[in-house]
């Protein structure tokens, strides 16, 4: 079966758009709870860790950043999809 | 440098070197056999005894540092030092014992009119409860009656009960494992009796209560004068402690110095055009008996070749200062490293304000910050907060750039103009297209700068972020900047490993990644703006650099290791996306805290047709409540985002690139001590 009517193409554009975001949420924030537990453990003994705890928390968000620049790419960026609508 | 004495003049050179605050000492390790640590200077035993009562005085007072409110001269120190430390010390450790005396006494008395609670209602006198020899007395609570159980265990016994479950069971010493046995099954909770209480056990309870008041009618006074007494001597204490503190700094610093039995000798780094000060001011304190000589420059490139930790000053001018803040968290620079203190003072704020970009919000934060510049006045706190000022005034300039004031379309537009979010925004027929407001904002046709080229329509002022075409010029103004954030971060890779004379890791390690970020940059930001198939010569350009790039990789001391890298890389530069992803997360909060305030509440409520209806008192006050409380969470997660993820950026993206890679530095802290209570 060819799929030729735009607005499906869209549609799956939009639903593929999101899973790349919201997967790459997930996925950050899986990476988050064990980095999250051990600052909390690690703050609880030396109060002085907090910046660094802080700043280690932020590493896996760099997962989700790329996600959401597959759905930018997707929507707004790729010229092949672009003219699909 | 390196001094060498005789010990009849330790005294005055310490005491200048003190004075001068210039030299960085360097701890004697022992590791010669001819000489030995020195030893403290006389009066340190003192002085250390001194500090000890003081601090325990501070403790009672719980003074803890501050700034000082004013600064006292070395005289008014020593004459009011006996004072403190003898006759005001002891009454404030005789009242701040006994404070805690009486605080003990009540918490006793308060358990035990806690426990016996719930006898009080049994008709038995306390002083029956104990001093037997024949008898075994069980005192407490049962979940159901015992009476008829515990006779059947021993015939002779007395039970007293009251309807709360509260029982005294007398019984004969020789039975008082099976009563014990019996009261255990009917879940008995024994109560321990005080055995200083007489009466029953009601007016015993509220003896004991009365007792609790008298103890703190006494107890308030003492809090009171100890308040009083801290108040009157904060600062006087403190300006000791700052005295006592230099003091027993000075004689105990000889512990540093190598010695012989008469001489001893200081080893330590100054910079080097405050030598000649030290030199003719430590010789004519000792007069003249000192020799003093100068590390060759020849020799100090030879140390830190051999890897010796040579101390680094941070210099920078005033309004920089807050960020080396940031730059310590991290590490402090080696003696040949670049100080990028500079570059987060230039950087980090306008990735601060691009990515929270809002008038209303920056003036929030500005007017924060400076209510707790007030408060918070240790240097820490002053330097974060500094920080987050400079920062703030970006956010009010890049709320201008975008026309945010409480998020796009909010209040600016809602008073200014009538712009729509549907007008404004490219349709979905013509992603690239723009909206028919376009242009309309605050600014009218002022909005509308540049001509139009292609499918855009021309540049936009203030830019509204939502739309298509922002989000594209956005992507690219990141990218952009990551380019050139690591950009220099690599140049500056590049020179720090050739001030350490490492050519084959500047050329073919740092030199390769320089070319591979700016190029791989180039080249996608070329293909998001000419769309894909894009073979405009540039791009090409950019993907020759990239393999060349990758090839000199190759060629460098990891070898073909070199390209494990590359993935590295390029996520690095994708992670600058962040500076337009965060913005967007947070404008769509406060978009949607509008719309819900401004088009959904307020007319649904009023029962108008929109906002610009007639709206009902009681409409706009929950529309501006729901407004105000979003807008406040969104604020303050609004504050910590753009700061914690540029600092990242700082961190994991630049440093990364020429910082620290032999394992951070030591920073130049010359033996003296910053007076702040104290007079020069």
């Amino acid at each position: 079966m060819v799929l030729t009517d735009a607005g499906i193409m869209y549609g799956l554009l939009a639903v593929g758009a999101g899973l790349a975001t919201g997967l790459a949420g997930i996925g950050a924030g899986v990476g988050e709870q064990g980095i999250g537990a051990a600052v909390v453990g690690v703050v609880a003994e030396e109060p002085g860790f907090l910046g660094k705890g802080l700043f280690l928390m932020l590493l896996p968000e760099t997962l989700i950043i790329f996600g959401l620049a597959v759905s930018l790419i997707l929507m707004f960026a790729w010229a092949p999809f672009a003219t699909l609508l | 440098m390196v001094l060498a004495g005789s010990n009849n003049v330790i005294e005055p050179v310490v005491e200048k070197l003190h004075e001068l605050n210039l030299l960085h000492l360097v701890n004697y390790s022992g590791a010669d056999e001819d000489f030995g640590m020195g030893k403290p200077l006389s009066k340190s035993a003192e002085y250390s005894e001194q500090i000890i009562r003081l601090r325990s005085i501070e403790r009672y007072l719980e003074i803890t540092d501050k700034m000082p409110d004013r600064q006292f001269s070395e005289s008014e120190v020593l004459s009011q030092m006996d004072n403190v430390l003898g006759g005001l010390g002891d009454e404030v450790i005789s009242m701040a014992e006994r404070v805690a005396q009486i605080d003990n006494d009540i918490k006793v008395k308060q358990d035990q009119a806690a426990s016996l609670a719930p006898l009080s209602a049994l008709p038995v006198p306390l002083e029956l409860l104990y001093g037997y020899d024949s008898l075994a007395v069980f005192m407490g609570t049962v979940t159901s009656p015992v009476e008829a159980d515990v006779s059947k265990a021993s015939y002779v016994s007395e039970v007293f009960a009251s309807g709360s479950n509260a029982v005294a069971v007398f019984a004969p010493v020789d039975k008082a494992g099976e009563v014990s046995g019996v009261l255990s099954e009917h879940g008995f909770s024994e109560t321990s009796v005080p055995k200083n209480l007489t009466g029953s056990i009601s007016s015993a309870i509220s003896t004991l209560e009365s007792e609790v008041k008298s103890l703190e009618g006494e107890r308030a006074p003492l809090q009171k004068k100890l308040k009083d007494l801290k108040a009157q001597n904060e600062d006087t204490i403190l300006a000791i402690d700052e005295h006592l503190s230099i003091q027993s700094q000075k004689s105990e610093v000889p512990l540093r110095f190598a010695s012989t039995g008469n001489s001893f000798v200081i080893d330590g780094w100054l910079p080097v055009d405050q030598y000649e000060t030290l030199k003719s001011e430590v010789e004519s304190a000792a007069g003249g008996r000192i020799q003093i000589e100068k590390l060759g420059e020849d020799e100090a490139e030879e140390r830190v070749k051999e890897g010796e930790d040579i101390p680094t000053k941070i210099v920078n001018p005033s309004i920089v200062r807050p960020y080396e803040l940031v730059t310590r968290l991290f590490a402090v620079p080696e003696y040949k490293e670049f100080d990028p203190t500079l570059l987060i003072f230039i950087f980090f704020p306008i990735m601060f304000g691009l990515i929270l970009g809002d008038v209303a919000y920056g003036v929030i934060s500005l007017v924060v910050m400076f209510m707790l510049k007030r408060k918070f006045r240790t240097p820490g706190w002053q330097s974060l907060i500094n920080i987050v000022i400079i920062a703030s005034v970006w956010s009010i300039i890049f709320g201008f750039v975008f026309g945010e004031i409480f998020g796009p379309l909010g209040l600016w537009d809602y008073i200014f103009s009538g712009s729509h979010h549907a007008g404004l925004l490219g349709t979905v027929a013509d992603p690239h297209g723009v909206g028919t407001d376009f242009g309309t904002g605050f600014y009218g046709s002022l909005g509308r700068i540049g001509p139009e080229i292609g499918d855009f329509a021309g540049g936009m002022f203030p830019m509204y972020r939502l739309a298509t075409a922002s989000v594209l010029v956005l992507i690219g103004v990141s990218l952009f900047i990551g380019i050139l954030h690591t950009g220099i971060g690599s140049i500056l890779g590049i020179k720090t490993e050739l001030a350490y004379g490492e050519k084959k890791h500047a050329y073919f390690e740092k030199l390769p990644v320089l070319l591979f970020q700016v190029f791989f940059g180039l080249g996608l930001l070329g293909l998001i703006v000419g769309g894909s198939g894009s073979t405009h010569p540039l791009v090409l350009l950019s993907a020759l650099v990239v393999v060349i790039s990758m090839i000199m990789m190759v060629m460098g001391p990891e070898g073909a290791m070199g390209m494990t890298h590359v993935p590295f890389f390029v996520s690095n530069l994708i992670s600058y996306l962040r500076l337009l992803a965060i913005g967007l997360a947070s404008i769509g909060v406060a978009f949607a805290a509008n719309q819900l305030a401004f088009y959904v509440l307020m007319p649904m409520v009023s029962g108008a047709e929109d906002v610009h209806g007639n709206l009902t008192t009681i409409a706009i006050v929950i529309g501006v409540v729901v407004l105000l409380l979003v807008h406040f969470i969104n604020l303050l997660l609004g504050i910590l985002s753009p700061f914690m993820h540029p600092l990242r950026l700082h961190y994991v993206e630049m440093f990364t690139k020429f910082y620290s890679q032999h394992g951070g530095g030591i920073e130049y802290t010359p033996f003296g001590y910053g007076r702040r209570f104290l007079k020069e």
